[in-house]
């Protein structure tokens, strides 16, 4: 049994440490935690849906598409409104993401409908794998494999080229960076757009668990928030192992405690971790100097 | 005082007596806003402690230091920006003052207890409005106000509590040579007719030394020298200090 | 010249003009009025705006002075009318004082919310709101002590000898509150505690250092916030004659930021337009298509474009849509422009002033 929980403690971890991880990219850069970033990966899932429903296209270039349609978003996102805002501080930022967010959600309503769709996917979430005594959906595995993949790549890629290194030194310190030559702006949106993309794989890769609505990503938000104050909304590394380790809590939870108040782990986890420690167990608190 | 792997004070003792105007110079970065921190209780000193009027202040929250009767300006304005310089002063009557919840939301009424505390604190105030020049600027936000009023505000707003301590950051910071003159002359009648004992840091060592009974200059977060004005101007290590900042 | 002797109850009045007396009583006779003019569905649209101006008054009081993010209010709403609700039908508790209770109890969870929210700067308070309103809403659904996913009945309320039945009695009642609320607020504001609110918002250092005791301020601003939204909660009840966890969503807690948002925030006035707005708002949703010349539109739009199904979503839009404008153009919000409206008048009533004095030069 407990390796079946741990499982599937994984498989939910992947997702949450996806969209923790694109959480905190973008708010190490700007500060700001976007909390549109479920809402944008579900319209970007939508999108991938109606490539595959309504124009029939094949899986690749439909989830191509979604990606694509994700950063534009992201990028737009950021150079549209968060970037021309007259007064930018945290309080109007962070109410920016919510405005747009909500915007999103009814979009998102308004276009398809409140209706509960099946997302076709290349795995089915039906069929298992058997690891000596566990089963495990395929789904999951895929969720797991995909999900661990493509947070390597975004760790190479920060850490080793020219781009990503750019713009980790944008974030550490922006006036040395633009000395060096490094574009300031270019890089918020290119790091606006490339949370957006993370979080849209990890739409894709929650649609087929449960139906596509509006809502979907709703409590995956929640829990990459969640995820990423565990870790410590500075630290990407964090926020990922954050992820992981809310999913099998709240899958070991559900075992061994009681199905029926699962979520609210997430919230209390919240709670106990902000109480001791109030950046998060890696993050670090900035003072200011008076 | 230590951040981490930073001290930024050491070994800094200094007494100041009641009535005094005493002086604290020393170059940037020197820990003259450190020492004012740990005062005013943003800080806790990791070493030491601090006693006012025979009782140790050191580690009470910034609240409590308040109520005992020692008031600050700061030398990056902190004021309340989006209030009136009225308003700002009356946040200096705050613990003089005792309304709460339910005293304020039924404060129907010139008689009730509410409205009578506010007139009478809002004309306790009035003279402050008056000495620093405020009058023209009493119901504007402060905000809109230029570098030199506000600087006059956070002072008026630090009077309005009645101390007996004043801690003046850097009253001088951007004036030019006149405006310096008025900032001694005002500190001096503040001393004269509020009877109040004035801590002062100060970059510039020609006010500081002109207008304080005693010095001490810091520099790197320790004491380099402490007395009678004059010995402070002749003094070596002082003029090294400052003469190695420009 | 002699200055004239101050009146410095002029400061805090409500009434500075004797113009504003007339206004008043204008506004009273209005406001008694209107149920009896409007037909009945209109009545019970007013008492539903009522309700949200209760609770834009809370989040003004919250994020408006404290600058406390909430993203859970809809958590308050929630406890306040479940409160009431459990104690007249489990306690038998008479309505006016279930609803007092309501308000207490909500408090009570304000104050608690607000203890860890102590230690947490904007992104993770906003954070753990959310996560307070969503528990809330999920504890309530899976248990039967509060009817679980199938909601609660309210039953009848009586106020003294009267019976509230019907949505015209309801409205007195629902209205007189508010306005009594909207002014105890507005004292709040212009005293001590209002005051050392907004300090807090402005530089928590520069109010710790005049005697302001931070903490204590920001969990009591909790309290208030909580207490005034638990007895809209009690209020949404009485007018609704049922409650069920789905009534209070986190879409609801964010239309409850947006109003305030919307309106201006740290301003009464801006508060109770921006939720006579989206209160007004919410309710209509439903119903777009019935807006004359507008309604056509859209539903001609959503059956081209969108989904007709789908077109109450249209509501969502618009709250998301005047959020980012509002934060984009004009960041204090309805209460903003009202402010460089009045300004721009007095500005062309002053160059007019000037131009029409003799020896100015106009001519």
């Amino acid at each position: 049994m407990l390796p079946q929980v741990f499982a599937s403690g994984l498989s939910a971890g992947s997702i949450y440490a996806l969209m923790a991880l694109a959480l905190v990219i973008t708010y190490k850069t700007t500060e700001v935690p976007n909390f549109a970033q479920g809402d944008m990966a579900m319209v970007s899932a939508f999108i991938a849906y109606m490539f595959l429903t309504d124009f029939e296209t094949g899986f690749i270039f439909a989830f191509g598409a979604a990606l694509v349609f994700a950063f534009l978003l992201g990028v737009g996102f950021e150079g549209l409104l968060l970037r021309r805002m007259r007064k930018p501080t945290h309080l109007n930022l962070i109410i920016m993401t919510l405005g747009f967010t909500l915007a999103l959600f009814g979009f998102a309503g308004w276009k398809w409908g409140a209706d509960q769709r099946q997302f076709p996917f290349p795995v089915s979430a039906n069929e298992v794998i058997r690891f000596g005594s566990v089963s495990i959906s395929t789904l999951s595995v895929a969720t797991i494999l995909i999900a661990g993949i493509l947070m390597l790549l975004v760790f190479a890629f920060f850490r080793f080229t020219k781009l990503g290194v750019a713009m980790q030194a944008t974030q550490q310190d922006p006036i040395a960076a633009r000395i060096n030559g490094v574009p300031a702006r270019a890089v918020v949106g290119l790091t606006f757009g490339i949370s957006s993309v993370i979080g849209t794989v990890a739409a894709l890769l929650t649609a087929p668990l449960i139906t596509l609505d509006p809502t979907l990503m709703w409590d995956a938000l929640l829990k990459g928030f969640a995820a990423a104050v565990l870790g410590g909304l500075n630290t990407p590394v964090g926020a990922v192992l954050g992820g992981y380790l809310l999913g099998v809590i709240e899958n070991l939870f559900g075992a061994y405690v009681s199905v029926e108040f699962k979520s609210v782990v997430a919230f209390l986890i919240i709670v106990i971790v902000l109480w001791f420690r109030p950046s998060g167990l890696f993050g670090r608190h900035h003072e200011r100097k008076v | 005082m230590r951040f981490g792997g930073l001290t930024a004070l050491d070994d800094v003792s200094f007494e100041v007596d009641r009535g005094m105007i005493f002086s604290i110079i020393g170059p940037n970065g020197s820990g003259k806003s450190t020492a004012f921190n740990c005062i005013s209780g943003i800080y806790q000193p990791t070493a030491g402690k601090i006693y006012f009027e025979g009782e140790g202040i050191s580690g009470l929250a910034p609240h409590h230091i308040a109520r005992l009767g020692i008031a600050r300006t700061f030398q990056n304005i902190e004021l309340f920006s989006t209030e009136t310089t009225i308003d700002n002063l009356m946040l200096g009557r705050h613990q003089h003052m005792h309304s709460g919840v339910w005293s304020g939301v039924a404060m129907l009424g010139r008689a009730t207890s509410a409205a009578r505390e506010e007139t009478e604190n809002r004309e306790r105030v009035q003279w402050i409005i008056e000495l620093l020049d405020l009058v023209q600027v009493r119901d504007r936000p402060v905000g809109e106000l230029p570098y030199g009023t506000q600087k006059r505000v956070e002072l008026a707003r630090a009077l309005a509590m009645e101390p007996k301590l004043l801690l003046v950051d850097e009253p001088s910071a951007g004036m030019n040579a006149d405006e310096r003159a008025e900032v001694a002359v005002r500190m001096r009648e503040l001393r004269a007719e509020l009877d109040v004992t004035i801590l002062l840091i100060e970059h510039h060592v020609q006010l500081a030394i002109g207008l304080a009974d005693r010095v001490l200059a810091l520099n790197f977060g320790k004491p380099i020298a402490q007395g009678a004005p004059e010995e402070i101007r002749q003094h070596p290590e002082v003029i090294k200090a400052y003469l190695g900042d420009g | 010249m002699i200055e004239p002797i101050r009146d410095h109850y002029e400061d805090i009045q409500l009434f500075t003009a004797r113009g504003s007396w007339i206004k008043l009583v204008l506004l009273l006779v209005v406001l008694v009025s209107l149920p009896l003019l409007l037909p009945g569905y209109r009545v019970f649209t007013l008492n539903y705006m009522a309700v949200f101006v209760i609770v834009g008054l809370g989040m003004n009081v919250l994020v408006g002075y404290t600058g406390q993010v909430s993203l859970g209010h809809a958590g308050f709403l929630a406890i306040g009318a479940y409160t009431m609700v459990l104690l007249m039908t489990r306690l038998a508790v008479p309505f006016p004082f279930a609803l007092v209770m309501a308000g207490f109890v909500s408090a009570l969870f304000g104050f608690l919310l607000g203890l860890p929210a102590l230690r947490l700067a904007g992104p993770y308070l906003a954070i753990a709101t959310l996560g307070f309103g969503l528990a809330v809403t999920q504890i309530i659904g899976h248990s039967a002590l509060f009817g679980g996913h199938m909601g609660l009945v309210v039953p009848d309320a009586t106020v003294g000898p009267f019976p509230l039945s019907g949505d015209v009695s309801k409205y007195y009642v629902i209205v007189g509150i508010t306005f009594v609320l909207a002014l105890g607020v507005r004292n709040l504001s212009v005293t001590r505690v209002g005051r050392a609110f907004r300090a807090i918002r402005d530089s928590e250092i520069a109010a710790a250092t005049m005697g302001v005791d931070v903490a204590y301020y920001k969990t009591l601003s909790f309290a208030v916030s909580a207490a005034l939204t638990g007895v809209a909660g009690g209020l949404l009840a009485l007018m609704t004659g049922f409650i069920s966890p789905g009534v209070f969503t986190f879409t609801l807690s964010l239309m409850f930021l947006a109003m305030v948002v919307f309106g201006g925030l740290g301003s009464i006035t801006g508060a109770v337009l921006g939720s006579i707005v989206m209160g007004y708002l919410n309710l209509e949703m439903d119903a777009f298509q019935e807006l004359p010349v507008l309604g056509p539109a859209l539903e001609s739009f959503s059956e081209r474009f969108m989904s007709t199904v789908g077109l109450p979503n249209f509501g969502w839009v618009v709250t998301g849509m005047l959020i980012v404008f509002t934060i984009l153009i004009e960041p204090q919000g309805l209460y903003g422009l009202w402010i460089r409206a009045l300004d721009t008048m007095k500005r062309s009533k002053n160059a007019d002033a000037e131009l029409s004095r003799p020896g100015s030069g106009a001519d």
